[in-house]
């Protein structure tokens, strides 16, 4: 359970604000190994690199969780075993998956299999059209007994970190995620609403992609939902514990 | 004068037989021929004819009588009476039949009804078999009735039997009666007998004072910290109060008021909740008052085990990570594991990033709760990477002292390296120091970063944590292949009582390797340090090689069964042959010991102590064999729970201990309110060759007139011995002779 100081701690650490800086700093011991990372899947002709927008994701779970991070982002082509080094892949695209060898399909089921985890990212924003049923047609090679299917609103993935009501990403999307469960786990969710266009940046540090309808609250639910999924990855069923959901219920944060 | 000439009195009824052989007959008739002829040939031209012819008939007649008596002739006369036929008596020779009543003893009811019965008659004894003759005493085991009828129908087969006699409580214990009695055998038939049968009952239960624990439902096992029921059934006087009262190995737990119902019965329900795995004696025990028929049912004594039925395990992680991740997915996968699970999932450091706790997720660590009271729950408790000082804000202490306490006292404990674990965690000097098998401390660089590949050692190879495959060869050839870590938390190297089951490669310490991987057995419980934050390769990198993720599975599920060992899968074993034995009955006491590999020891002297209730205590020293087995005998001599305590050294993983309970609880004696029903209805099923005598009735027993039975007699008159043959044999012989020395032969 969780992971938080009680409210009279958490008011007395804020009112002592110098006092929280003298807490031990992380020693980050074994390095970036260690620690967490995106790895970018790339299908050449299919996939689109954003690495701008995990760099963003990463530096706010740096700064917002526990979680060790490092702000890289790999890029791992599905055949390759290095996709092994990074427990957590994301797949981006905006057109029909071509090019997928039987090969790389059978390393990214192994991959999901024995705990990795892939986000697939719709750059669309509508999680309707042709990559959205190539990514269905790929789930059903991977898991052919296991349809990619809507997430419901109680998955641990809308409340590992924030209390999410609804996942948007540049754009509103379909209003729900997509994935594939096996047992108590979903290793693979699909975002109907380009989440990695909410958060890439620039260089500089602009914002690439409006948002659609509009709005800084958007663009930081969606930051939320990036964060979600991170901690969801890690963590997975964790926010379904049951000392979890009793606290959370007798605090009326959920019903 | 004519008896004493016969050789006895003749009757004119009478039959002439011969007893002498024939051969001996003709022979005597053959000599007897050449005697006459030599007596005829000799001196024959010395007598007159006249003479000659007397001689020979004379010596013919002699030599007839001598024949006639070789030939053995006796007189028969037979003769014959008719008598009644045989009456047996069965005797209920049971311990039942010896229980006190308030009108005296069953035993001395049956001697009255037994002098009662005909004269003559037979007698026989029944238990759990036939004995002929009345009864000493009433010491035989189980009453077998059906048996001892059957056993009579064979014994008088063909013979005119007058009756039989049964006397007994009635309490068959053969089968006989739960035949009879069960309500839905609606054709019952009682055994075939030679003859009409009484029974007699003997014992009325009104006359009976008997408060007893007839029985204890327990299952025999329950589940570790999983409330359990002992359902006692009580007995006794219709509306008598009792109070009912559970012990736990002499110690009280509780008790309960009782009233028992119309029918003297009653109920009542303990239950427990056990703290403990291994066995443990109960006792649940009523009042014995004076008068009580038989005090040693009121106590029911019951040995219950106590098992796990799921691990439970807290993991508590001071970061999400893959570590933690991948550890997390096996526990939660593990169907019998029950894992408890807290992450930090936010620190003072990321206070700052400008989120409103509303809307966040999270929730209070309820770390003082979990570090007290809730600490004894747990199987195993997990620190992965776990700082504990920014969380312990009050106790931090007292806390860490529960933690370590829980350790000695049976609980198992593991840290799991990262940035936030060993030295980087301070626990240097903590209370958990001191049960960790590394030593903390470190002065200088608390961690080295360089990838390495753990090396296997001696220790590992033997120990079955570290066994990855089942052969020790294969096991070190999966530990060779295995990924590099990314690194590890130093130590000062391995306590001396610790092992080390894995080793760096070139980083030294104290002497040795530096411990990765170590494990001790620290008072009663056991703890692990692994130094490592990437164990998670073993899965993830090593399904990426095809070799699917069994190595990391392997290490853990190792790891959890030899951390929460079950007393039964300890090092050392003692195991009493009988959970539940009566008083005066020899138990057997098993013990094996294995070795850090689990191979087993030979020559082990071990030293033992069985203690009873009131702290009596008989040691016993024994040596295993080659099997590294050994077995010692004990039989005890007072009821109550016997706890065996077996040491072949000072430490905790040297010692073991088991228990049995002993009771002078008789079997025989568990039901002892006699069953008139029973013999009533056995009797009813011989129709009008059967009846029921009530307790006191001591009418005589059914009789059948015509079985009766001839007698025969015969009296003899050996003729051969008689005087009459001698005295004509020596008349003839002597005149034969005397006309013979007359006529002038000599």
């Amino acid at each position: 359970m969780p992971a938080e100081w009680n409210r009279r701690e958490l008011l007395t650490a804020a009112g002592a604000g110098a006092a929280a800086l003298t807490l031990p700093g992380r020693a980050r011991a074994f390095g970036a190994p260690s620690m967490l990372d995106v790895a970018e899947i790339v299908i050449p002709g299919t996939t689109v690199h954003r690495p701008g927008a995990w760099k963003r994701l990463l530096f706010e779970v740096i700064q917002t969780t526990s979680v060790e991070a490092s702000p890289l982002t790999v890029q791992v082509e599905p055949e390759d075993p290095a996709l092994f080094e990074h427990p957590f892949s994301v797949l981006v695209g905006d057109g029909p998956i071509t090019g997928l060898s039987d090969k790389g399909v059978q390393q990214i089921e192994r991959y999901l299999s024995y705990g990795g985890f892939l986000l697939i990212d719709d750059v669309s924003g509508t999680g309707q059209g042709q990559f959205a049923d190539s990514i269905r047609t790929l789930c059903q090679r991977i898991f052919p007994t296991r349809p990619m299917a809507p997430i419901p609103a109680d998955h641990a993935v809308y409340r590992s970190f924030f209390m999410l009501d609804r996942p948007v990403g540049r754009t509103l999307g379909p209003g729900f995620l997509e994935g594939v469960s096996t047992g108590p786990t979903t290793p693979l969710i699909f975002c109907g609403a380009d989440l990695s266009g909410a958060l890439d940046r620039s260089p500089s540090g602009q914002d690439r992609y409006p948002v659609v309808p509009g709005g800084t609250h958007q663009r930081r639910e969606a930051l939320k939902l990036g964060v979600n999924l991170v901690l969801y990855a890690l963590t997975s069923n964790y926010k379904h514990d049951t000392a979890h959901v009793l606290e959370l219920m007798r605090e009326g944060r959920i019903e | 004068m004519t008896d004493f000439l016969l050789g006895g009195p003749m009757g004119s009824a009478g039959t002439l037989r011969w007893g002498g052989s024939i051969e001996g007959v003709i022979l005597a008739a053959l000599l007897g021929v050449i005697a006459v002829g030599l007596a005829a040939y000799s001196g024959r031209h010395d007598r007159t004819l006249k003479g000659r012819a007397l001689e020979l008939v004379g010596w013919t007649m002699a030599v007839l009588v001598l024949i006639i008596s070789l030939a053995e002739p006796v007189w028969v006369e037979a003769s014959g009476r008719e008598e009644p036929g045989r009456f047996v008596v069965l005797v209920d020779g049971s311990r039942s039949m010896g229980v006190r009543e308030m009108t005296g003893s069953r035993g001395r009811q049956a001697q009255a009804i037994l002098e009662d019965m005909p004269t003559g008659a037979d007698v026989y004894t029944f238990g759990d078999d036939l004995q002929v003759g009345a009864p000493d005493d009433w010491t035989l085991g189980g009453s077998d009735l059906g048996a001892a009828l059957a056993t009579v129908a064979d014994r008088y087969l063909g013979q005119p039997v007058q009756g039989i006699a049964v006397i007994s409580d009635g309490l068959d214990r053969g089968g006989l009666r739960a035949e009879a009695m069960d309500p839905d055998v609606t054709d019952f038939q009682a055994p075939p007998l030679p003859g009409p049968v009484t029974f007699y009952q003997i014992g009325q239960p009104q006359a009976l004072q008997d408060l007893a624990v007839d029985e204890v439902i327990s299952g025999g096992f329950a589940f570790l910290r999983t409330p359990f029921i002992l359902e006692a059934s009580v007995r006794g006087e219709p509306g008598e109060r009792t109070t009912v009262t559970l012990q736990r190995e002499g110690r009280h737990v509780a008790e309960e008021p009782l009233l028992l119902d119309e029918e003297g019965k009653g109920r009542v329900r303990f239950e427990v909740t056990p703290t403990r795995v291994g066995r443990s004696a109960w006792e649940v025990s009523v009042p014995v008052h004076v008068g009580d028929a038989v005090p040693g049912n009121n106590s029911y004594p019951v040995v219950i085990r106590v098992v796990r039925d799921r691990t439970r395990v807290l993991q508590v992680s001071g970061s999400p990570s893959y570590d933690q991740k991948f550890l997390r997915l096996f526990l939660k996968e593990d169907p019998s594991v029950d894992l408890v699970s807290f992450f930090i999932l936010r620190t003072h450091e990321d206070f700052g990033a400008g989120w409103n706790s509303s809307e966040l997720s999270l929730i209070a660590f309820p770390y003082e709760r979990l570090f007290s009271e809730d600490l004894s729950t747990f199987d195993l408790v997990i620190l992965q990477n776990f700082n504990y000082k920014p969380y312990f804000n009050r106790d931090a202490d007292g806390l860490l002292t529960n933690l370590a306490n829980y350790a000695r006292n049976g609980g198992a404990l593991v840290m799991v390296g990262g940035d936030r674990a060993f030295d980087l965690g301070e626990y240097a000097g903590t209370p958990i120091a001191k049960v960790m098998p590394v030593k903390l401390g470190v002065t200088g660089p608390k961690v080295d970063g360089r990838p390495f590949s753990p090396v296997l050692t001696e220790s590992g190879k033997a120990h079955p944590l570290a066994r990855l495959a089942s052969t020790p060869q294969t096991s070190a050839e999966i530990w060779e292949r295995l990924p590099q870590m990314d690194g590890l938390n130093l130590t000062r190297g391995i306590k001396s009582d610790a092992a080390m089951l894995l080793g760096h490669p070139t980083l030294r310490v104290d002497g040795g390797p530096m411990p990765v991987a170590a494990v001790r057995e620290v008072g009663e419980g056991r703890t692990m340090a692994l130094m490592v934050d990437a164990s998670w390769r073993w899965s993830f990198s090593e399904a990426a090689q095809g070799h699917g993720n069994q190595a990391y599975l392997r290490f853990w599920k190792q790891a959890l069964r030899w951390l929460v060992a079950d007393p039964d899968d300890r090092r050392m074993v003692v195991s009493p042959s009988k959970e539940n034995v009566l008083l005066g009955e020899e138990v057997q006491l098993r013990i094996r010991v294995r070795d850090a590999g689990y191979a087993p020891v030979e020559g082990q002297s071990i030293s033992g102590t069985v203690v009873g209730p009131g702290g009596t205590a008989e040691s016993f020293e024994v040596a295993t064999d080659a099997s590294g087995e050994a077995v010692s005998r004990f039989v005890p001599q007072a009821r109550g729970a016997h706890r065996v305590l077996i040491q072949a050294g000072t430490e905790a993983k040297d010692q073991a201990e088991s228990v049995f309970s002993v009771s002078a609880r008789d079997p025989e004696l568990a039901e002892i309110v006699p069953d008139g029903p029973f013999l009533m209805r056995l009797a009813e099923a011989y129709g009008d060759l059967g009846a029921y005598r009530a307790h006191g009735d001591s009418a005589a027993p059914l009789l059948d007139p015509d079985a009766t039975r001839q007698v025969h007699e015969s009296r003899q008159t050996a003729l051969a011995a008689s005087p009459l043959l001698a005295i004509l044999f020596a008349l003839l012989a002597s005149g034969s002779w005397w006309i013979r020395r007359r006529e002038g032969a000599r």
